[in-house]
């Protein structure tokens, strides 16, 4: 226990750090689900992000570009899926699901014509830190606070601003409206089928974010498989979280932490088969999903397609 | 808006369709993303080779060594070659199965993970050769297995980093718990010990060996909770994620590389790459499919056929001295001295 607590720092600053992919995706699935879309694609979305943002990052030097245009294919992409299930009204599930094949294909083929058919791993560089001044030279929880990316503190932002968008604007809580009753919402003038194409937009350009977040501030090269499963993650996250900007800071740092306690132990109790460790980030989720019940809390016509002539 | 959706049905599917037969007529084989073909120059033998894998080819690490084996080797003996990558495990028996289809002269499988599936393979195709890298499978006529010595894998990466370490403190991350892996822990660890009684062994698994950034984080873990100076790991891309761990904690970590000779892309970091030469063992595969003696047996790579070796020390970083040390305990190693 003494080297658990001694690492305790190190466990902090991973989870810090772990949270941050999963804090953006899980806010782009925010907007999405209060839209009405259960979107399951996250994954293939932070896919083409991770893959997009490391290509344009490499080739240009420009790891700003590189974010940016991460966020634009995750648009491109999830497009296809807005388009399916809110124009064509597709069954939700199924076009996540093939956001999820189709999106790491397009990256292993577009990785192949970029850099060639050959076996070297491609390396770039990764973002510099950005200590605060001042902040991070507080003890203890500076150096694990305020000695991050830029983009690490812009997904921490994001949170707050989410909550006052959603809770304290006009457009917010017609924004939610879409997602709550989509007929009602339309009779009052909202346009539920533009809403839905903007939460699309959103969710795409944050998970795209996310992905490019894994490849060009965490580790510096894109290899098929760098999302490792986080898509699905930042979904339970925003169950978990109560589809609430706050209560999906509160829920991805929760799985943050677990990773990183899996990490810690496996270092300083090596005598535990570390199958023991690797299985209580996912027993976590198994166990949050099972007590906070998305029957309750959720947008009413949440996963429902919208016909707007249907009476 | 239902008629809309049905032409758009119907465009889309001929869309596809046009693109399923221009891609494989551009491919000239088979039509998903993830696969290739490279053709060799000249007229070669005309036979056909063919590998499967369930990660990237550029996977940095083994992955990437296999894929060049077999390219290399090809080349050699002017065999054409062919590859899919990123199978789930479902479809590792098909995809071997299409290759069969193709009337491809060997199908390699590499890594011990594939086993069960090459066997069944290997049953239904009793005229198909199949190849396994990394394990021993004796008893079918069709089936060749190469087994680089992974206890003498570790023992290497051990002897560099019994002599470098500063701290006694060396760490090695793995995917998962192989019995390669194991082995290589094993050697690793006897080897390091044996040289510097004090050095003590972290160990743990990224259970992937495609997350590097939890690769990195269980690098920065190992590095500030047990201060680790000296890594080695079996995790391929989870590999890379370590190495820019160390980096970042600055000056006096370092990493050892393999399968392939690496140093020398980053020879301030990598102390030395312990090779598999997945070449030479794949040539005298290749060798027993020319000559009709195929099957039945395990070609067996270590320091003493070269199947296994230490690659080349990064002179940045290891001193003369060291380097000299270093020499002769593998060499006593391969004479069995050690």
């Amino acid at each position: 226990m003494d080297v658990f607590l001694g690492s305790m720092p190190d466990v902090l600053a991973t989870t810090i750090r772990m949270t941050v992919p999963l804090l953006f995706v899980a806010l782009g699935e925010l907007f999405s689900e209060r839209a009405g879309l259960v979107n399951i694609g996250l994954d293939g979305l932070m896919t083409i992000g991770a893959f997009t943002g490391f290509v344009v990052g490499y080739q240009t030097g420009n790891l700003w570009l590189g974010v940016l245009c991460g966020a634009v294919a995750g648009i491109a992409v999830n497009l296809i899926y807005a388009f399916c299930t809110v124009s064509l009204r597709v069954d939700q599930t199924v076009t996540g699901m093939a956001i999820n094949i189709l999106a790491p294909g397009i990256a292993t083929f577009a990785y192949k014509v970029i850099f060639g058919d050959g076996s070297t791993l491609v390396q770039g560089t990764t973002m510099d830190k950005l200590a605060i001044p001042g902040l991070s030279a507080i003890p203890f929880v500076g150096d694990i606070l305020f000695n991050q990316t830029l983009l690490a503190y812009l997904a921490y932002i994001a949170v707050p601003l989410c909550w006052f968008y959603f809770a304290r604007t006009r457009g917010g809580l017609n924004f939610r409206s879409v997602g709550e009753n989509p007929q009602a919402a339309e009779t009052l003038g909202i346009d539920a089928i533009k809403t839905k194409y903007l939460a699309s937009i959103v969710c795409g350009a944050l998970a795209g974010i996310g992905g490019a977040f894994l490849t060009l501030c965490y580790t510096s090269t894109y290899a098929t498989g760098v999302v490792a499963g986080r898509g699905f993650i930042a979904l339970a996250a925003v169950i978990f979280g109560r589809w609430s900007s706050v209560g999906i800071l509160g829920a991805t740092l929760l799985f943050g932490f677990f990773d990183a306690v899996q990490i810690a132990l496996q270092v300083s109790a090596p005598t535990v088969p570390y199958q023991f460790f690797a299985m209580i980030p996912y027993v976590f989720t198994i166990v949050a999903l099972f007590f906070f019940n998305a029957q309750k809390g959720g947008p009413k016509a949440n996963g429902k397609p919208y016909f707007r002539e249907e009476r | 808006m239902k008629n809309v959706k049905k032409w758009l049905g119907l465009l889309m599917c001929s869309v596809l369709a046009v693109v399923c037969v221009v891609g494989l007529s551009a491919c000239g084989g088979s039509g998903d993303s993830g696969s290739g073909d490279s053709g060799t120059e000249g007229a070669g033998s005309g036979k056909k080779v063919a590998m499967i894998l369930d990660g990237p080819v550029n996977d940095g690490g083994w992955g990437a060594s296999c894929y060049d084996a077999m390219v290399q080797a090809a080349k050699d003996h002017g065999w054409e070659t062919a590859y899919t990558e990123n199978i789930a495990q479902a479809d590792w028996t098909t995809t071997m199965q299409d290759y069969v289809d193709q009337g491809y002269d060997l199908i390699i499988a590499p890594g011990n993970q594939y086993t069960a599936s090459v066997e069944d393979c290997a049953k239904a195709n009793p005229d198909a050769k199949f190849c396994i890298f990394n394990d021993q499978v004796d008893d079918y006529d069709n089936i060749e297995c190469t087994m680089p010595d992974t206890v003498q894998i570790g023992q290497i990466a051990g002897i560099m980093a019994g002599l470098t370490s500063k701290t006694n403190n060396i760490g090695f991350i793995g995917a998962m718990e192989l019995d390669t892996t194991l082995n290589k822990i094993k050697g690793y660890t006897d080897a390091a010990q044996k040289i510097n009684p004090e050095i003590k062994v972290t160990t743990a698994y990224s259970n992937s060996f495609s997350d590097a950034a939890k690769g990195k984080e269980l690098a920065t873990t190992m590095i500030n909770s047990n201060n680790v100076d000296v890594m080695f790991g079996d995790a391929s891309i989870v590999d890379t994620g370590a190495r820019e761990a160390l980096k970042d904690a600055g000056a006096g970590h370092y990493d050892i590389g393999q399968p392939g000779d690496i140093t020398d892309t980053d020879p301030e970091l990598i102390l030395v790459s312990v090779v598999t030469d997945n070449v030479k063992m794949t040539n005298q595969v290749m060798d027993d499919v020319e000559s009709g003696s195929f099957g039945k047996k395990t070609i067996k790579g270590d320091l003493s056929n070269g199947g296994v070796y230490a690659g080349a020390v990064s002179d940045k970083i290891v001193d003369a001295d060291t380097k000299a040390k270093f020499e002769e305990y593998v060499d006593q190693l391969k004479n069995g001295t050690f």
